[in-house]
């Protein structure tokens, strides 16, 4: 496992795209000490090494392919009515390529 | 008359014999709601309440859920209703569709009267850290105690008697650990048993729609409404559904139950262990068989562990669409990357960021075999040990929480086997998918504590006649925190 220290944690959250004040990575740091000892539990159970991942609960078989129903879609206004930055029906962004 | 309080089967027949209408069920429950002192609402949805219960005139008889209020977790999408997950990121939001399950309870003609509070976008178990601050226990009328969460609100308008039941949802223990310490029946079906569609995505793993109320019944019959496949959530199941309110008396008389005697050793308040004992008695002297059975200690240590990394990791990666530019508060900057970050710092509460950047660093490259690799493992573990428990009983069988209500700002021990076990072992029936419902089963210093029962996959009505069996014996059903 990699080494966490305070600058670790937070190329985390930027990596996330958000920030925390110093405080606050401080209180992670003290979190994070006491989930690694709550990990270390978990190497301790003996079946670990041939159990297998798992990933949910239980298989769901389902049906991959529905019928093609004709349906009214949203109306731009609506599709879109929850952006706050928005010009000619269009969200509106800085550039992506500068 | 005053409605508060009432079943779903005492409201219903005051309706089909047209001894209150659905109008005046829906005032009575706004006023209270506009008058609750324990910041159980985000929004209360008066004007859709009054219009859609205006609308019912002829009384359904064979459909319980006709007319009844209820309220619903505000992590589920509400047409043209505010919608915030109780956090900033998305404040303003308002979706253009209904989840399913509020678009079944809609076509059952449930009436919805708000919106509830819950720990930010979930992730969270005390009713502490949603936007609006806390929501408090209205057993407590001090204030000084905690609902539990995520889904603080719901258990708080069910518990106050406002309205009968309420949409609460599940990943950890989010509406059967509050159910415990609101005195509330809480009830989380089989995974797969209830669409998501429109449930905003914790840890979908994990993620359950679960239902309050106050007695056994009622959350069977909001069952009856709500299980179903659903073409647009390909993870719920097309195995068919029962009738779940029908025959609810009717349990297994012959049904063995288990009892994890880790669990029970890792809890300490004697009088949650005398009324637990006292319930085992009852049931043993119904007819059942009650045993004590063991899971390996180390196992059960795991469990909150594996439940956090597993959590934390599916949650980083579901709520990385919060980014303030298809919904939330826009925030100016320079670049794209200003933009969203500016959205997600400012959006984002303190304690879920923890979260997000602990799931990350669980995913990152070089940690990923020794943590979310190793938790994913663990789960497997852990879900075969309960299996194997399984194979041999019909239920497991435990106390729901290791005490009453805590008072805020207590701490525990986070390396202790009352926080490792006792607090935090309902995550079981969220591993392995199972049906699980807690139901309260005694008082303490004015506080309820309950109950869990656990079945197997897909057998949600004998759970729920198990859980009816019981709470014959205890006769706590209908309870309700006294009113101001």
């Amino acid at each position: 496992m990699k080494e966490y220290n305070i600058e670790i944690l937070k190329q985390a959250a930027r990596g996330l795209l958000f920030d925390m004040s110093e405080e606050q990575y401080q209180t992670l740091m003290s979190e994070f000490d006491i989930v690694v000892a709550q990990m270390k539990i978990i190497g301790e159970n003996k079946e670990l090494d041939k159990a297998e991942q798992m990933v949910f609960p239980f298989d769901v078989s389902t049906s991959t392919m529905r019928e093609d129903v004709p349906e009214e879609p949203l109306s731009r206004e609506e599709a879109i009515r929850n952006a706050n930055n928005k010009i000619g029906g269009q969200i509106k962004l800085p550039k992506v390529v500068q | 008359m005053n409605y508060r309080g009432l079943s779903i089967d005492e409201l219903h027949a005051l309706l089909v014999a047209k001894k209150v209408t659905p109008l005046e069920l829906a005032q009575e429950a706004l006023a209270l709601a506009k008058k609750d002192s324990n910041n159980a609402f985000e929004y209360i949805m008066e004007k859709e309440a009054l219009d859609f219960a205006v609308s019912l005139t002829e009384p359904e008889d064979n459909n319980p859920l006709w007319g009844i209020p209820f309220v619903i977790k505000d992590n589920f999408s509400t047409k043209d209703v505010p919608t915030t997950g109780s956090s900033n990121i998305l404040k303003g939001y308002v979706p253009v569709f209904d989840a399913t399950v509020v678009e079944k309870l809609k076509a059952a003609k449930a009436v919805a009267i708000g919106k509830t509070t819950l720990d930010e976008l979930a992730m969270g178990g005390t009713g502490t850290s949603g936007h609006l601050g806390m929501t408090f226990n209205p057993y407590d009328r001090k204030h000084e105690r905690l609902v539990g969460g995520s889904s603080c609100g719901s258990a708080a308008v069910t518990a106050d008697g406002f309205v009968p039941f309420a949409l609460g949802s599940d990943t950890g223990d989010s509406t059967r650990k509050p159910a415990s310490y609101a005195g509330l029946v809480g009830f989380k079906p089989t995974w797969s048993r209830i669409s998501r569609y429109g449930l905003f995505p914790f840890a979908p793993s994990l993620d359950t729609v679960g239902i309050f109320s106050r007695n056994v019944k009622d959350s069977a019959y909001v069952l009856d409404v709500l299980a179903g496949h659903d073409d647009r959530d390909f993870t719920s199941s097309v195995k068919p559904v029962d009738e779940y309110a029908k025959d609810i008396e009717k349990v297994n008389p012959k049904a063995k139950i288990a009892v994890i005697k880790g669990i029970v050793d890792s809890i300490s308040d004697k009088v949650v262990l005398d009324k637990f004992n006292e319930t085992i008695e009852m049931l043993k002297n119904a007819g059942f068989t009650v045993d004590f059975v063991e899971i390996d200690e180390k196992i059960l240590s795991s469990l909150f562990p594996t439940y956090f990394v597993i959590s934390c990791a599916e949650a980083t990666s579901n709520n990385a669409n919060m980014d303030g530019i298809k919904f939330g508060p826009y925030y100016n900057g320079q670049t794209f990357e200003d933009v969203v970050s500016q959205a997600r710092t400012n959006g984002f509460g303190e304690l879920i960021k923890r979260r997000f950047i602990i799931g990350n660093f669980a995913l990152m490259k070089e940690n990923q075999k020794d943590l979310f690799l190793r938790a994913q493992k663990n789960r497997r573990v852990i879900v075969n040990a309960v299996n194997d428990i399984l194979k041999e009983y019909d239920f497991i069988y435990c106390p729901a929480a290791p005490s009453i209500a805590p008072k805020v700002g207590e701490k525990s021990d986070r390396l202790s086997n009352e926080y490792l076990i006792a607090d935090n072992h309902l995550v079981i029936a969220n591993f392995a998918g199972l049906p699980s419902i807690t139901l309260p089963i005694g008082m303490k210093d004015g506080m309820p504590f309950g109950a869990n029962f656990t079945g197997r996959a897909f057998e949600d009505k004998q759970v729920l006649q198990m859980a009816y069996e019981l709470e014959k014996h205890t006769g706590l059903k209908n309870i309700v925190a006294k009113g101001e």
